[in-house]
């Protein structure tokens, strides 16, 4: 499925996949940073995780596009260690589950070696993690980080939700950023070709609208701003209604005053995110609203996210663990019209059968 | 002649070591240094002789318990002591405290509470010195308890793969707080390297800042040569883990052990040296803890500096 953009693009727009922007973007650090260098499980094998990397130990040599042992731990370590002598790294995990295995670098060291150190020692370097779901991923291959990581001071979060996202974000952030960055991409989102222009950048390091309107806003985090962009879509032609779409896209630094902005305007707020609610980032963006003022908001919000259980595999039970294009669409109606808004909802049921493209096994 | 200049040198640098942390006991009832304090009172001589057979562009990647690698290593002692004193003058302006000294200006590239974390560390610096074509290496260093963490295999496999110009240093005090080695290990340290195909040299003499000294000039070249190679050198831990006090009294260990070891500790024996020296590291001890004294305590300007 091709996936329209918000905003008019220029002449010079083309169709890249989100895998194709990663790739890109590798390459493109890889040519001009000398002191880049990817390491992970799998980047130079023929999967090149899922397209991403495909190719570079090829064309940059082994010395910088390299896989590792199972060592995950070790490889953060590894990258931090770089680092601090200046080089740059990027490193992999093909699902955000196996990072928990390096949290204790990521956490414990790269989180903290700028602050506790004064500002004598920093690692900037980018962890790419690898969001699962679909095709019964199950409890260990679909968790989405993104609260756990933001939690920490020192990280910087971010979901880039498009290949835009990953074509203006990337390169501000590689051998650029003085700090760990952590980039949670999404499965579902690699094989979707998206329209890009390279000389229409506007994806910052921070939230941004994806989509102008002004009867509710809509905050949503990775594959879960497609899906507000897709029930938007819906509640306009089916009940005329104006749905902002704000991409949080950095969870650790994400733009308050823009989401207070358009809740100035909306007053109703509906939120979409990938991972579970508690202490997450649906409760983040209502303590930073509240706190403001809670004026803001004209009536309680509504908050789809992950059912609150380890993810299940099978498919009858992933389809109802996940908000799904209805429930989002139902919420958006109900925040605008009320309950027993009496507006049909689409017929779709399941989220991923509109992501016809990605036929696993992974 | 030359070795007589060369101990000299080496026993300068322990005895300030020594001096600097019987200050830190002397100051310590007084609640100036809030910092838990975990002293290498006993393993001076292991910091010294490692950090004199290095090159001063080498690497130092330290832990919790590197009050003497950073000074043998060359960090300025006055921004030591006002670290300690969590002051503004400090290393990392007050931050860091005793666990988390670091000199990147002098190679010791900060030093981490978490046990075994800075391992991959030195790792990763050697596999940049390697792929940039420089002749530098990387030590980490870390106890023997260390060597039972998940990550320390990991780094000893990555670095055998990889042959990153690494020394991994064990500074063997056969104690992880108050456990002993046998009830912790069921490996040999030789043989879990050797199975990486990783050359280990085990000094006995840890007391001997010259023989380590020498097994650090053998190893580095070795290393430099483009294999990792792991140095244990046998020390003793004279104090408690954590704190400025003796902890015998708790009878998880005997006095005669460390008592053994004094006998040999040549900050003991060679009274003649250390009453030369002693004056002059004296003064300049005083003048650190002077400028830690002046200096100010951070505040509320300096609490959210350096997040990003």
């Amino acid at each position: 499925m091709s996936v329209a953009t918000a905003k008019p693009v220029s002449q010079d727009a083309r169709v890249l996949s989100y895998a194709g922007a990663l790739l890109e973007t590798m390459d493109a650090a890889l040519a001009s940073h000398p002191d880049v260098f990817i390491m992970g499980q799998g980047v130079d094998d023929f999967k090149g995780i899922f397209g991403s990397t495909t190719g570079l130990a090829e064309k940059y040599g082994a010395a910088r596009v390299f896989d590792v042992p199972l060592m995950e731990e070790g490889m953060t370590g590894v990258a931090i260690g770089a680092a601090l002598v200046g080089d740059y790294p990027i490193t992999t995990h093909i699902r955000a589950d196996f990072s928990f295995l390096a949290m204790n670098q990521i956490i414990n060291l790269a989180a903290k070696y700028r602050y506790m150190f004064g500002g004598l020692m920093s690692c900037p370097m980018l962890i790419r993690i690898v969001v699962g779901r679909s095709w019964g991923q199950g409890a260990q291959h679909s968790q989405s980080p993104q609260a756990t990581f933001a939690h920490y001071p020192g990280l910087t979060v971010i979901m880039p939700s498009s290949s835009q996202a990953i074509l203006d974000m990337y390169p501000a952030i590689i051998n650029r950023h003085p700090g760990p960055v952590i980039s949670i991409e999404h499965r579902l989102l690699y094989n979707l070709d998206f329209t890009v222009s390279p000389s229409d950048k506007r994806v910052p390091l921070t939230s941004y609208v994806a989509r102008e309107g002004s009867d509710v806003t809509v905050v949503a985090t990775s594959v879960m701003v497609l899906e507000a962009l897709r029930a938007a879509q819906y509640v306009q032609d089916e009940a005329g209604i104006s749905a902002e779409i704000v991409d949080l896209n950095s969870i650790s630094h994400p733009d308050w005053d823009l989401v207070a902005a358009s809740l100035a305007k909306t007053g109703r707020l509906v939120i979409v995110d990938t991972s579970w609610l508690e202490y997450g980032v649906a409760a983040e963006v209502c303590r930073q609203l509240v706190v403001r003022d809670p004026r803001l908001l004209r009536q309680p919000p509504s908050m789809l996210g992950m059912a609150p259980a380890p993810c299940p595999t099978a498919k009858s039970l992933e389809d109802i663990y996940y908000p799904s294009q209805h429930e989002t669409v139902d919420a958006i109606l109900t925040q605008v019209k009320g309950q027993g808004h009496g507006i049909a909802l689409p017929v779709e049921r399941s989220m991923t059968e509109g992501y016809k493209r990605f036929r696993g096994p992974f | 002649m030359k070795d007589e200049a060369i101990y000299r040198r080496l026993f300068r640098t322990a005895l300030l070591i020594r001096l600097v942390e019987e200050r830190i006991i002397a100051l310590y009832p007084s609640d100036k240094i809030q910092s838990p304090v975990h002293l290498s009172i006993g393993q001076e001589a292991v910091a010294v002789g490692v950090c004199d057979g290095l090159r001063p562009d080498d690497l130092v990647f330290a832990t919790y318990r590197s009050h003497g690698f950073y000074i043998a290593k060359g960090g300025r002692l006055d921004a030591m002591f006002a670290e300690l004193y969590g002051r503004k003058g400090g290393i990392s302006g007050g931050k860091a405290g005793s666990m988390h000294l670091t000199a990147p200006e002098v190679g010791l590239m900060g030093s981490s509470a978490v046990v075994a974390s800075t391992i991959p560390h030195a790792v990763g610096a050697a596999l940049s010195f390697k792929r940039r074509g420089s002749t530098r290496l990387a030590v980490a260093v870390f106890g023997d308890g260390a060597t039972e963490e998940g990550v320390y295999h990991e780094s000893l496999n990555f670095a055998a793969l990889m042959k990153t110009p690494v020394l991994f240093l064990c500074e063997d005090n056969g104690l992880a707080v108050h456990s002993h080695r046998p009830a912790r290990q069921a490996y040999r340290l030789s043989d879990h390297a050797a199975s990486f195909g990783i050359a280990t040299r085990r000094v006995e003499e840890g007391w001997d800042a010259m023989a380590v000294r020498q097994a650090t000039l053998e190893a580095a070249a070795r290393v430099r040569a483009g294999e990792p190679f792991v140095l244990e050198i046998v020390t003793s831990r004279y104090k408690e883990h954590v704190g400025v006090g003796e902890d015998f009294h708790f009878n998880y260990r005997t006095k005669d052990g460390v008592d053994a070891w004094k006998g040999r500790d040549p900050l003991i024996v060679d009274t003649r040296l250390v009453e030369a020296l002693k004056p002059e590291l004296e003064r300049e001890i005083a003048a650190a803890v002077a400028f830690a004294e002046a200096s100010p305590a951070p505040g509320r300007t300096e609490l959210l500096t350096d997040v990003i």
